[in-house]
């Protein structure tokens, strides 16, 4: 069931997209969903869909992982462009029957729309494919620094948000074993009418809920025994390394940019 | 009732990036009325094995046989409860499964899912909860407050109470003292003698193995490696050592007499076996006085 979800997941790999510095990655994913809205032309997005393949290319991820990325939003993304489609109003009139009709502007905006969603889920997907969910959160807490200025509790977020990828795993392993054996005892998971369905549900949530405080017990005394005390005064183990290469990434994104106001219409 | 594997693979995530195979083309038979083992290291594929024996998962090759139901890869996922009633498997750390507010409930949940009426689950609750080494003061209070290991023996109840003809348990001492665990492989003998209950025993304890089985299997990387009796199995003591699995503790020692000139008829397995062996000598050695 779970197996299914490629999103979020990491491939190892030493490729250039996988050396990158964490921080840079985040920043440039982040950095490419904006500008992806300055395209508004064919020639625009030509050029950001090249640039997004360049950069599959380089992290030598099969695509085929990419293509599966999309299928779990796959409803959604037609969902969207279906009502561009229908409801835009403009230049010429290809069909009508009723409030629908598919006019040129609409095939257009569909197709924009299209577009949009598959190169901001497949940059998000080159993020979190090659970039380990520890390091993630490193640059998370890195980048979110500045907030310390207004009280914001840096540390204890990036802790938390650490400590919750840690065991997203682990948590999934053991919603599959507890799913398992209530299975052998005779429950139907996703079986019968809606609330039959609900019902089912409560003799995995349980269990899910109890193991989760057993396991957060555990794990502030196993911290604090090995003299956790907060965030003061500690030192990194895991130290992030800013390189040439990614100044260079940054740059790439800089003449994009401007490539992109240039030939925007 | 018989469960028969013919010619089964299985593959995780088949077709996807993530591929992994479990199972090599596996063949093997658990017979009716038989206590087997099954062994091998961490990551060869018992536990996937055990998922096989109830239909938990279908083999993406091959052919389950479970009593008179056939299981293969497009076998349709309804109406498979009829072979979870009838084989119980009792999960490692089976205690992550409780959630009812009782123990009784709890117990009672499994038998009520297949459709037996209250007031029988309700006996059945008190039945098992005696069997497995618990008074019936323990029935109104809440899983959750109770010891590890008594909820390892109320979970181990939940799974007896549907009544199953095999049981299949996945290191059920795991974690438990002693003389829990004395007391725990001791009942599932008893149920195995006592009402012919077919018993599945995954274990890493080879003591056990000698101790309680008729028929060990050994897996590795997927494959079975060996079957036979524990007799046959253990027999060969260095082949066991290259396979980093466990000797029985009677077996090593036999061992090391034998290295020291002491012969035997056959291996000895258990500790009464060696001791008999042992006694026989000492006899034969006082009469040759």
């Amino acid at each position: 069931m779970m197996n299914k979800l490629i999103f979020g997941r990491y491939i190892p790999g030493d490729s250039f997209i996988h050396t990158m510095d964490p921080r840079a990655k985040l920043i440039a994913s982040f950095y490419f969903i904006g500008i992806i809205f300055l395209a508004n032309n064919w020639q625009t997005y030509g050029i950001l869909a090249i640039f997004t393949l360049f950069a599959i290319f380089l992290s030598k991820v099969n695509i085929r992982f990419f293509i599966r990325g999309i299928k779990p939003l796959i409803w959604l993304i037609l969902f969207t462009v279906a009502l561009q489609m229908l409801f835009t109003q403009g230049g010429d009139v290809y069909f009508s029957w009723g409030i629908f009709t598919i006019t040129e502007f609409g095939v257009v905006n569909g197709l924009f729309i299209f577009c949009r969603f598959v190169l901001i889920i497949f940059m998000s997907t080159l993020l979190t494919l090659t970039t380990p969910p520890l390091d993630l959160s490193d640059a998370i807490e890195y980048l979110l620094r500045p907030l310390k200025v207004v009280r914001f509790p840096v540390h204890e977020v990036s802790l938390m948000l650490s400590i919750a990828l840690r065991f997203v795993p682990t948590l999934m392993d053991e919603t599959e074993k507890i799913m398992n054996a209530q299975r052998a005892r005779g429950v139907d998971f996703g079986e019968g009418n809606l609330i039959q369905k609900m019902k089912a549900v409560v003799p995995l949530l349980i269990p899910l809920f109890v193991s989760s405080f057993n396991r957060a017990e555990d794990l502030a005394t196993a911290m604090e025994a090995r003299g956790y005390q907060g965030g003061e005064g500690r030192t990194k183990y895991r130290v992030l390394h800013w390189h040439l290469k990614d100044t260079v990434v940054m740059l790439a994104f800089a003449v994009l940019t401007v490539i992109l106001i240039l030939i925007r219409s | 009732m018989d469960i028969r594997f013919e010619q089964v693979d299985f593959t995780y995530q088949p077709n996807t990036p993530f591929e992994q195979r479990a199972l090599f083309d596996l063949n093997l038979t658990i017979e009716d009325g038989s206590y087997t083992a099954i062994v091998g290291h961490t990551g060869s594929g018992k536990s996937t094995l055990l998922q096989h024996l109830n239909a938990l998962v279908k083999p993406t090759k091959g052919k389950v046989t479970i009593g008179d139901r056939e299981i293969i890869p497009e076998t349709n996922n309804k109406n498979l409860k009829p072979i979870r009633k009838k084989v119980g498997i009792v999960f490692q750390f089976p205690e992550a499964q409780l959630f009812e507010e009782t123990v009784a409930k709890d117990i009672a949940f499994g038998p009520k899912n297949f459709s037996v009426s209250v007031e029988e689950a309700e006996r059945l609750a008190a039945e098992m909860l005696d069997l497995v080494g618990l008074d019936a003061s323990y029935l109104e209070r809440s899983p959750f407050e109770l010891s590890g290991g008594q909820m390892r023996r109320v979970a181990i109840a939940g799974v007896l109470a549907m009544e199953p003809e095999v049981l299949v348990l996945d290191e059920p001492t795991a974690g438990l003292d002693p003389q829990g665990r004395k007391e725990m492989m001791e009942m599932f003998q008893r149920l195995h003698e006592e009402r012919g209950m077919t018993i599945v025993l995954v274990t890493h304890l080879m003591d056990d193995v000698a101790n309680y089985a008729n028929h060990v299997i050994v897996l590795e990387k997927g494959k079975i490696v060996k079957s036979g009796t524990p007799q046959e199995v253990f027999q060969n003591i260095q082949w066991l050592k290259e396979k980093q699995l466990g000797v029985p503790t009677a077996a090593s020692f036999a061992d090391k007499l034998m290295a020291k000139g002491v012969s035997f008829e056959e291996l000895p397995l258990t500790a009464e076996a060696l001791a008999d062996d042992l006694l026989k000598d000492l006899q034969k050695a006082g009469d040759n006085l």
